[in-house]
């Protein structure tokens, strides 16, 4: 089990293997915010098997690697970019590799105006005082060790602000490039998005290494909705099945704002997504979705926190897993009604199919509501393959291994068909077929 | 093994099978032509269903004795998606729902596996949608079901029409069907039956399992057969299905008896 001591060590070893990456011009006031998240560290519990939000998630295989920074992240890989182009997907791309933004890479060029979309490490040149307002406002430094990592190691990431009234025509493309070879790298990047009241955009993140390259991507994203903004929030994780991945996202809502988190995740040996989402005033409403699938050597893992503070917002989580060989997911939704929520709408369900009786999930829906005017519901279902369906697409000629994948696409249908980027619905359509032709040895319930 | 009559296409020779350790079908013998349909009645319990599932290679149907050749080749020595692509075809009495699979996408697989597995091309995307669409009118079935996820939130006779659509497209050799009739009401079965009718020819064989006389109102067998305990105990033609309809299957079992 992973003690105090060991946790505090890791931590101190890949602070100091960071630093030497850290940015070279920090404004005063990040100073000390970086510098009280690490004081605050000495005092973080260690995430072991006692602490509830880690108890299925283990991070000794993580702990028991170390990382560095990548001195030359601005390399170019225009071929692994182009590969990972989508046919008529058109966007405003912006390409990290390794963590850092490459300008080569991206191609953003016609922003409307009202738009910034800027590699956080400029906009900390340039506007240091506007960052100061909004960086921190939504997230928690000292979540964790891996969120101070993050906020005491920032060296890019990404600032996108959005001015009052303003409607994105397309959607802004984030590529996560990992290029990890002979050494393990590390990468924390920091995204503050702000949607000023009335805006509108779409963000797709897509994060991405080959197999079997090893590294650890932790990244932290601060996003705020003021009133009337709207977000459509795409992530696809199909990073190498040899990678940690920690993906820990803050959301504040103001009024009448949406936010729709779609969250797909396929690759990566540990997977880790954080949800921290909070109602600051009525009338909000959010969606988050996601579909996993998971099979041997592969843990993916799913952790919701979403806080009705405020009457009248909607919330509905639907997650959903297709889990094979070894696989391990788990899954732990929050929700949180407080006793001035009233008339608050929540629905959080989360549905496992196993093809495996190898495979494991544990899953922990909750509903914790202190106020008496509310409808709220949860489910959780782990089932299997249906023989009756199976033989059903057999008697009409498709083949076991085909009418295998076509139920678990079915079964991910739900999840998918929410990805109204056509383009993006047929890639992660094509990452699910992939994945479930690892499935090799089927056991059908009875 | 392959001493059949050149114009038969199914024959089932003293077919013994076991469901949980128990006999339902008990030598079992049927003969079925080219271009014939055969109609089988019988009470409930009789084996009716054991069989169609036997001759599709279902799960759990053990065959302990017996065979069954289609056109000639051994059935049970086949997959269950083999037996499809030799020419096997069955309706259900219950068609499976299968949520999040479209329709259309599930109906294309399955003709385009049955031609790959018959050597023919595969049909693309544009040619399947106009032949599927002319086949659904046929049998009735409102196109938008062809959008909708594979029998799901259909009604009885949607879900039947929607299996004859399947048979329509596969063009089966021998198509069973299994309690085919069962929970239509008096237009819907008009429906179906015409559909079936419709694909009579004399290349295809038909045996139509049923419980009631009703179907055969409308699809005319050239045999009757009647099923118990496991083993046809009677054949002759429409006439029997009638005399079953007006006297119950009671003196048949009687009879055997005496």
């Amino acid at each position: 089990m992973i003690t105090l001591e060991k946790q505090r060590s890791w931590f101190e070893q890949q602070l100091a293997a960071g630093s030497t990456q850290s940015l070279r011009q920090t404004p005063q006031w990040l100073k000390l915010v970086q510098k009280e998240a690490v004081e605050a560290a000495t005092q973080l519990p260690a995430l072991n098997r006692k602490h509830e939000a880690w108890r299925y998630t283990s991070i000794e295989g993580l702990l028991r690697n170390s990382f560095t920074g990548d001195e030359q992240a601005h390399r170019e890989n225009q071929a692994a970019v182009d590969n990972l182009m989508l046919p008529d997907f058109d966007s405003y791309r912006v390409v990290l590799v390794n963590g850092q933004f490459n300008a080569q890479l991206s191609t953003y060029g016609d922003l409307p105006p009202g738009v910034r979309l800027e590699s956080l490490r400029t906009a900390l040149a340039t506007d240091p005082d506007l960052l100061a307002t909004c960086f921190g406002s939504t997230a928690n430094h000292t979540e964790n060790i891996f969120t101070v990592l993050n906020t005491a190691l920032i060296n890019d990431g990404l600032f996108i602000h959005i001015d009052q009234d303003v409607e994105l025509p397309r959607p802004i493309e984030v590529i996560y490039l990992h290029l990890s070879e002979d050494q393990q790298f590390m990468m924390h990047p920091r995204n503050l998005v702000v949607l000023q009241p009335g805006a509108k955009a779409t963000l797709v993140e897509h994060f991405v290494g080959a197999t079997p390259s090893r590294y650890f991507h932790n990244n932290l994203t601060e996003i705020s909705l003021q009133q009337n903004a709207a977000l459509k929030h795409y992530r696809l994780q199909d990073e190498s099945r040899d990678a940690w991945h920690l993906s820990s996202i803050y959301v504040d809502q103001q009024s009448h704002s949406d936010y729709q988190g779609i969250s797909l995740a396929f690759g990566g040996a540990w997977a880790r997504t954080e949800y921290h989402l909070n109602f600051n005033h009525e009338h909000a409403t959010c969606g988050l979705s996601g579909l996993y699938t998971v099979g041997d050597k592969q843990l993916t893992d799913f952790h919701l926190t979403v806080k009705h503070r405020v009457a009248d917002c909607r919330s509905r989580e639907q997650f959903k897993g297709i889990l094979y060989g070894e696989g391990r997911a788990v899954f732990d939704g929050h929700i949180l009604v407080d006793k001035d929520a009233q008339r608050s709408g929540a629905q959080l369900s989360n549905d496992n199919l196993m093809l495996t009786r190898n495979a494991e999930v544990d899953t922990k829906p909750q509903l914790e509501i202190y106020a008496d005017d509310v409808k709220c519901s949860h489910g959780t279902t782990i089932g299997r393959l249906d023989p009756q369906q199976l033989f059903y697409m057999r008697s009409r000629g498709i083949d076991e291994a085909t009418a295998r994948s076509m139920l678990c696409q079915g079964f991910a249908a739900e999840i998918i068909d929410k990805i109204d980027l056509q383009p993006l619905r047929e890639h992660a359509t094509e990452i699910l077929v992939d994945s479930l032709k690892r499935v090799s040895q089927p056991e059908v319930g009875r | 093994m392959n001493s059949m009559k050149p114009n038969t296409m199914l024959s089932i020779r003293n077919l013994t099978v076991d469901v949980d350790g128990k006999t339902i079908l008990h030598g079992l013998n049927l003969e079925i032509g080219k271009g014939e349909v055969h109609a089988i009645m019988g009470p409930n319990g009789s084996g009716k269903s054991t069989l169609s599932h036997t001759l599709s290679g279902r799960d759990g149907y053990q065959v302990t004795a017996g065979e069954a050749l289609l056109d000639g080749e051994d059935l049970l020595a086949l997959e269950t998606e083999e037996r499809a692509h030799k020419g096997l075809f069955l309706a259900m009495q219950y068609p499976v729902e299968l949520p999040g699979v479209n329709n259309m996408t599930f109906m294309r697989e399955s003709l385009n596996a049955v031609r790959r597995a018959r050597g023919e091309e595969e049909l693309d995307a544009v040619s399947f949608i106009k032949l599927v669409r002319a086949r659904a009118a046929e049998v009735k079935l409102d196109p938008k079901l062809l959008k909708r996820d594979v029998n799901s939130g259909f009604s009885g006779g949607e879900k039947k029409r929607n299996e004859i659509l399947q048979m329509a497209l596969l063009e089966p050799q021998l198509a069973i069907l299994d309690e085919t009739d069962s929970g239509l009401d008096i237009d819907a079965l008009r429906i179906v039956a015409d559909g079936i009718n419709a694909l009579r020819s004399p290349d295809r064989s038909i045996i139509l399992i049923t419980h009631y006389q009703r179907l055969l109102d409308y699809i005319e067998p050239d045999f009757v057969h009647v099923l118990s305990e496991g083993r046809i105990v009677r054949s002759g033609n429409k006439q029997l299905a009638l005399k079953l309809e007006q006297q119950g299957y009671g003196w048949i079992s009687g009879e055997e008896a005496a």
